[in-house]
């Protein structure tokens, strides 16, 4: 996995190979710029010094601390 | 048919049926040649239900004769064709399913039924409520009434362009990222996502499990007070239904704004705002605060990872689409195929940490709504797109100022603030407490009764 926060087109291309699909070479910038905006906050995100948070989502009538 | 009828509320239409002034067939059949005469032009209907709306109304007359007395009782209303109608095709405005015609009713589909609507056709949609149909493609999309060289929003566009031009009086939408509230905003009408969990979505296409909302749209706020009514509670058919009680949203309406304190999140909602835009939102807190409203700042840090639900919905698009993507790839327009494509890519690690950042907002925004009781801001921060531009293939997925909402599962009401000054409807978004429908509402509707804007029609 690159460390770079930036998607890189060869990144795209060997991720299309992993899960077999097939996107025209003249897209893939879209492609890779459309994932990596998306993905500027995760792979900001350093998931051991964050604190735990769960990946649940629960949307409670009474009001909790998760809407 | 006067526009004073096309563009009747449900309240006035119920009024005059019961005091015998107007029949739903004739309202029917004036909506019929209504939607004829424009919607060549505005292509807001996939599918026109002609002989089902008039036997709908025929219907509704005998129990009108009755007494019956319930509000949807006669009002011409249609769904957004991701939304499954027995005996009627519905397309996902999809190539790929162009001529399926299911055997069962969306439960929204059913309950409005049951409640006596006449049902008119189908509404276009995005194809699969994610991509606009470019040229070529097999159903047009539809048009914006105020400017046909913009774009009604989206998805729900159809739903958006035949409530503006005064075709029908509700319709349904879904929201995902926007796709209720933007074609409100963009289309000068009413649009509420409800809470996740508030209305079900059994039997509406799939586009992100975890982000799907369906909800009313209208031309007033009372209207979709009215429309929810209809559509709220428990359905086990839906795994994401809740129990939570239904309120009574339109006996919330009378309620004032009085010591309701909104709170205006300043970071991310404002980047990139039209300047008309900023000032129409700014006017509709000066009227909020005339009514009595208590409106402070607040900030939500965590918003400034909106943009991570991408990786969620993409993700979770690419799972629902993935056989038929495989097997059928030239059924599907080529952006939104690239699209889907792209939910593929993304990584089960990269998918749980969007989930985790989406849990962060969602107990951060929570803690700002323990100060206040609604969240204002604008729902979108420019007017219309011109198709020109929606239609450049590298257009993408610009900022938005719905999918917090969407991330969060809170209620969420756009309702129109001014135009632009090239006429283009501009909106102002409420947010709330989850299943706190009622509360967003009251405001809404406070200050669309202080306000011309829900006056306004486009010249169609």
């Amino acid at each position: 996995m690159s460390e770079s926060k930036e998607l890189t087109l060869d990144e795209v291309r060997a991720r299309m190979r992993a899960v077999g699909v097939t996107i025209a070479e003249n897209r893939l910038a879209m492609v890779r710029k459309l994932l990596s905006d998306a993905l500027v906050h995760v792979r900001a995100l350093d998931s051991r010094a964050s604190k735990t948070v769960e990946p649940a989502v629960r949307f409670g009538a009474g009001g909790g601390d998760q809407p | 048919m006067s526009d004073e009828i096309a563009y009747a509320t449900i309240r006035e239409l119920g009024t005059r049926y019961r005091s015998r002034q107007l029949s739903p067939v004739e309202v029917t059949q004036a909506l019929l040649a209504r939607i004829e005469k424009h919607d060549p032009v505005l292509s807001a209907f996939v599918t026109l239900t002609a002989d089902r709306a008039r036997a709908d109304a025929r219907a509704a007359e005998e129990a009108l004769r009755g007494g019956d007395a319930r509000p949807l009782l006669g009002i011409p209303v249609a769904h957004k064709d991701i939304y499954l109608t027995r005996g009627i095709r519905t397309t996902g405005g999809s190539a790929l399913l162009a001529d399926w015609v299911p055997d069962d009713d969306a439960a929204c589909v059913r309950r409005w039924q049951d409640a006596g609507t006449v049902l008119l056709g189908k509404l276009i949609t995005h194809e699969f409520a994610l991509g606009l149909q470019f040229p070529g493609h097999r159903f047009k999309p539809a048009r914006n009434p105020w400017n046909l060289d913009h774009i009604p929003g989206g998805s729900s566009s159809g739903s958006g362009a035949a409530l503006a031009a005064g075709l029908v009086t509700g319709a349904t939408g879904s929201d995902t990222g926007g796709s209720i509230r933007g074609p409100a905003a963009f289309c000068g009408i009413v649009g509420l996502k409800p809470t996740y969990g508030r209305a079900s979505r059994a039997g509406v296409l799939t586009l992100s499990w975890t982000l799907d909302h369906t909800g009313p749209m209208a031309r007033t706020v009372e209207d979709c007070a009215y429309l929810l009514q209809a559509m709220a509670g428990h359905d086990a058919a839906d795994p994401a239904s809740s129990r939570a009680p239904v309120d009574d949203y339109v006996a919330a309406l009378g309620r004032d704004v009085r010591g309701l304190r909104i709170g205006v999140p300043r970071n991310y909602f404002f980047e990139g705002v039209d300047p008309e835009v900023e000032r129409a939102f700014e006017a509709a807190l000066g009227t909020l605060r005339g009514l009595g409203a208590e409106v402070r700042d607040v900030q939500i840090p965590s918003l400034a990872a909106t943009h991570s639900f991408l990786l969620i919905m993409l993700a979770e698009a690419f799972a629902y689409h993935e056989r038929d993507l495989r097997e059928h790839p030239e059924l599907y327009g080529d952006v939104l195929r690239e699209r889907l494509l792209a939910g593929a890519l993304v990584t089960a690690s990269e998918y749980t940490q969007a989930q985790r950042i989406r849990a962060g907002i969602c107990a951060e925004t929570a803690a700002v709504l323990r100060d206040v009781d609604v969240l204002a801001t604008p729902t979108t921060p420019k007017p219309a797109t011109p198709f020109a531009l929606a239609t450049d293939p590298e257009f993408g997925f610009p900022r938005s100022n719905m999918p917090p909402f969407n991330i969060t599962g809170m209620p969420a009401l756009a309702l129109p603030c001014g135009f632009s000054s090239s006429g283009l409807p501009l909106s102002l978004q409420l947010a709330g407490r989850p299943f706190e429908e009622a509360t967003v509402l009251r405001v809404g509707h406070a200050y669309e009764q202080a306000t011309p804007w829900h006056t306004r029609r486009p010249r169609v």
